[in-house]
């Protein structure tokens, strides 16, 4: 540890630069692993949710549903399929209307329609089975809620898209900063360098150095990153609680079960995403500085 | 093909030997140090040290090599952000020294070398002679065989010069020595066995010789 508060204390700017530049790509790191985490939540949130509801003619027989019913569940693209009779229609609506005596008496269970609140296997069936129902006799409306999926489909595959980019372009600039700055400090240490090569150090005995402190500063950056990342959701979360209310916890990568959970922020969440990100941060200081020393230490 | 910096060089050094090699500059002293050291490669010829032929084209063991020699600078090369502790400790580190081999062997060093009162002092506290001093221990620390001395009483004054070779004569038959130098008095005074270089040739070896150009 001396050791590298020495080197900082003898190259400060190109410490800085190289903790400046760690700091900034491991907070964007963390902002955008948050994110697309998020929507992964709100997506599979959403899958579980009717994808298709479809609501049949007054005249349908309950037979021809039971019918459309069992051909749904044999074509396999169905995980589940629930009937909802008029009888049922007529006392969700009461449950709903109950504080409101004027609209129950204007209801009865024949105005209301019977429906089927279909779940696909994959979202990519739903188009399919959406339009499948469409041309079935007896159908009166499908709803489906393909824009909503797609959107947020399209979002968090963009998200990813453009985290990987701009995530790779960061780590890209991270190594030609590290690159840099490690080169001036090896320039620095040159006399002692060729000392230690004259004496019989070995190339990992010179390079160690470098790749602690190039280790050092990916933890440090990554933990000071992280830290505040988290210090600003949490300031901003009641704003940010508003806005999802009515959205329940969403599970990280469906490992809800193991208490990961993305919202709220469980803290084996927390620890876990604390983790990745120093390890990030101490895997390309320590990429970044072994392919410096490895250039200029000969 | 350039002027060879050596030409039809032949030599053996035996074990705990002392020899002083002489000549002016631009003789080829330091390329033969530099060989030794395996800092140059010869476009020819063959060197051995302890039976390991480092010239061979498949020779990797030049950080075993390194480690079995101490290497002693006119300009010293002393760390300034070093303590003096830490300069000699840093021989044995490279060996990976246990923490009371360190201690033991660098206590020891300091008291041959008479700097066992500074030992936790910086460089820019020292003079000179103390500085060539710490070199001195730090190239015998650590079992290093083989004592490479490039000049290292070049920067020092004749008073000086003559600390530097008393803590030299101390080593005498403990190591194997081979010294550069101009100095002729110490030289003279010596009466080890001498190699005159002259336009990068040996041109004597003698026996219990002096500075004779």
């Amino acid at each position: 540890m001396n050791e590298i508060i020495t080197s900082i204390k003898r190259t400060p700017y190109q410490s800085f630069a190289s903790f400046l530049i760690l700091f900034f790509t491991l907070f964007l790191a963390v902002f955008l692993f948050g994110m697309t985490t998020f929507f992964n939540g709100i997506l599979s949130y959403v899958e579980t949710k009717p994808q298709v509801t479809v609501y049949f003619q007054n005249e349908t027989k309950e037979s021809s549903i039971t019918s459309i019913r069992q051909q749904l569940v044999s074509s396999g693209k169905v995980s589940n399929v629930k009937y909802t009779s008029k009888q049922d229609a007529l006392k969700i609506y009461k449950n709903l209307n109950k504080n409101n005596p004027l609209l129950l008496e204007m209801v009865s269970a024949d105005i209301l329609p019977a429906s089927l609140e279909i779940y696909a296997n994959q979202i990519s069936d739903l188009p399919q089975i959406a339009e499948q129902l469409n041309h079935m006799q007896g159908v009166d409306e499908v709803v489906f809620q393909k824009d909503v999926i797609d959107k947020l489909l399209s979002l968090t595959t963009m998200l990813r898209r453009v985290s990987i980019f701009i995530l790779a372009f960061l780590v890209i600039v991270v190594f030609v900063v590290l690159m840099t700055t490690t080169a001036f400090k090896i320039a620095l240490k040159k006399e002692e360098i060729e000392l230690l090569r004259l004496l019989g150090a070995s190339h990992s005995y010179v390079r160690w150095p470098f790749l602690k402190e190039g280790m050092f500063f990916g933890f440090a950056s990554g933990s000071i990153a992280f830290f505040l990342y988290y210090l600003i959701f949490f300031v901003l979360q009641p704003v940010i609680s508003s806005y999802l209310s009515g959205i329940p916890d969403l599970s990280f990568l469906g490992l809800g079960s193991y208490g990961l959970f993305v919202w709220p922020p469980s803290p084996l969440f927390i620890l876990i995403s604390y983790l990745l990100t120093v390890l990030a941060g101490i895997g390309i200081g320590y990429f970044g500085n072994y392919l410096s020393t490895s250039k200029y230490i000969r | 093909m350039g002027n060879a910096a050596l030409k039809d060089v032949s030599f053996e050094i035996k074990e705990n030997e002392f020899v002083f090699l002489v000549g002016p500059s631009g003789a080829g002293k330091t390329t033969i140090l530099k060989l030794i050291l395996k800092q140059l490669t010869p476009s020819s010829g063959t060197i051995l040290v302890n039976n390991m032929e480092i010239t061979a084209p498949n020779f990797n063991q030049t950080e075993n090599l390194r480690r079995m020699m101490g290497v002693v600078f006119q300009d010293f090369k002393i760390l300034q952000d070093k303590n003096v502790f830490e300069n000699i400790a840093m021989s044995l580190r490279i060996q990976s020294a246990s923490r009371s081999q360190i201690e033991s062997e660098v206590q020891e060093a300091l008291e041959l070398v008479g700097l066992k009162h500074k030992e936790r002092a910086f460089p820019s506290q020292m003079s000179a002679g103390e500085l060539q001093r710490i070199a001195i221990a730090r190239a015998i620390v650590g079992n290093r065989e083989i004592i490479v001395a490039d000049e290292p009483t070049g920067n020092l004054d004749p008073k000086t010069s003559w600390e530097i070779m008393k803590i030299f004569k101390k080593l005498e038959g403990k190591k194997t020595i081979l010294f550069a130098t101009h100095n002729s008095d110490i030289v003279n005074s010596m009466r080890k066995r001498v190699f005159v270089m002259k336009e990068g040739e040996l041109k004597k070896d003698i026996k219990k010789g002096g500075y004779d150009l």
